[in-house]
């Protein structure tokens, strides 16, 4: 039988980890972590790269998207700036995400949308422009329209999802700070 | 996570039963209980439940939000905001924290403000 | 146990710094340096150069391996690289290639 992995709290990866069996993450990894197997980040652990497994739980710090084939798991303490994605997910209260969540079978957000994500190097190199001018009319979801058009109201949201208009590549759209990046900007310059 | 229920019979409390449909603003001081379907804002100054079996499709402000019905709209809380399993949610969430129950469906942008500070030691 | 262990099936691309133990079942192709012991199970295969205070190989290294205590090349064990350590055992059954410095 496959011993299961376990990268321990003292140690740091710069590279990729991929395979078959569980896995535990105390430790550091800068790369890629893949495996058909259930993951654990535990509350040590830092990642800087995408996730997948089976059944995906984080505790600690991950920078990059997580994927899991069955479901993802962020417990309290987490911190994750990326996408989640998974047939189940679920973000305990306390847990920090900063990105997009969504359920197999959902459809993506409108991507004219994407722009205003606070990635963290999104943040770093992109240009200063006030949130509220530049934010683009056309990047609001059609609200109005999809619930006019739907006869039911009750199905209009699961109708939208299948909307294949939304997943058209989004018009140019002037990039722009999410909304405290540039708080966070001050204060890491400052500190 | 304990599902937080809603006092129907508070004073404080504005209640849109499940036969009633609004279409338009609703905003007003205090908590609302959503139990039918809204097409348009909805802002209040207390906390906010959208009832299993409850629609909104619009944008909602709240001092928190509790959704179990279906949501297509964006949120902004300065408390909490939980997505209960069975519930339907779609768009941006901001709030003090965002709690998603497994078991909903969602498609939902989370803006958290945090540094994500990981340092790596350098290669040997 | 406390430390690192990479399971059979499981493939490390890329360089693993630790300061604990590790052991490695799986597949590691890169770098390995610890403060710690490392050993390489029987379904191990590392293509990397190693360093660790003590190293028992019982599976498959390819790579110049720096021990600051000693090597030990265990029965079926297959080391293809240059050694420095400061005691080194062969056991019978194993297969070796390479250069000792065993200089203290």
């Amino acid at each position: 039988m496959a011993a299961g992995t376990v990268i321990g709290p003292g140690t740091v990866i710069r590279g990729n980890l991929r395979g078959n069996g569980g896995i535990e993450i105390l430790g550091k990894i800068e790369g890629d972590v893949n495996v058909e197997g259930d993951v654990v980040l535990g509350q040590s652990s830092a990642v800087k790269g995408r996730v997948s497994g089976v059944h995906v739980t984080l505790a600690g710090a991950v920078q990059g998207d997580v994927q899991g084939s069955e479901a993802v798991l962020v417990e309290r303490g987490a911190r994750v700036v990326g996408d989640l994605i998974a047939p189940r997910i679920g973000i305990a209260g306390g847990a920090l995400v900063r990105g997009q969540v969504r359920t197999e079978g959902e459809a993506g957000l409108p991507p004219a949308r994407i722009g205003l994500q606070g990635r963290i190097h999104a943040s770093v190199v992109q240009p200063r422009i006030s949130h509220t001018e530049a934010r683009p009319a056309a990047a609001r979801p059609p609200v109005e329209a999809a619930a006019s058009a739907a006869s039911n109201p009750a199905q209009s949201a699961a109708e939208k999802t299948q909307r294949p208009a939304e997943r058209q590549a989004p018009p140019p759209v002037v990039p722009v700070l999410g909304k405290g990046a540039r708080a966070r900007k001050k204060n890491k310059t400052r500190g | 996570m304990a599902r937080h229920n809603p006092d129907r019979h508070s004073p404080d409390m504005s209640v849109l039963g499940p036969a009633t449909r609004v279409t338009g603003r609703v905003s007003g001081k205090g908590a609302l209980s959503i139990e039918g379907v809204i097409r348009g804002n909805v802002s209040v100054t207390g906390p906010a439940f959208i009832a299993p079996g409850a629609t909104v499709e619009g944008d909602i402000e709240a001092e928190s939000l509790d959704v179990g019905g279906t949501l297509t709209g964006d949120v902004t809380a300065s408390g909490p905001i939980a997505v209960r399993a069975g519930a339907v949610v779609r768009g941006e969430l901001k709030g003090a924290e965002v709690s998603i129950e497994p078991g909903s469906r969602v498609a939902v942008r989370l803006d958290t403000a945090f540094e994500l500070d990981l340092s790596f030691p350098p290669t040997r | 146990m406390a430390g690192t262990l990479i399971g059979d099936g499981v493939t490390v691309e890329g360089e693993v710094m630790a300061e604990e133990e590790v052991v490695v079942q799986g597949t590691l192709r890169g770098r390995l340096s610890s403060t710690d012991a490392v050993s390489v199970g029987g379904s191990g295969v590392v293509e990397a150069d190693v360093t660790g205070t003590t190293l028992s190989i019982a599976g498959q290294v390819t790579g110049d391996v720096n021990a600051s205590e000693r090597v030990d090349l265990q029965a079926g064990g297959r080391l293809i690289g240059d050694v420095r350590a400061a005691r080194l055992t062969i056991a019978d059954g194993a297969s070796f290639k390479g250069n000792v410095d065993m200089e203290v």
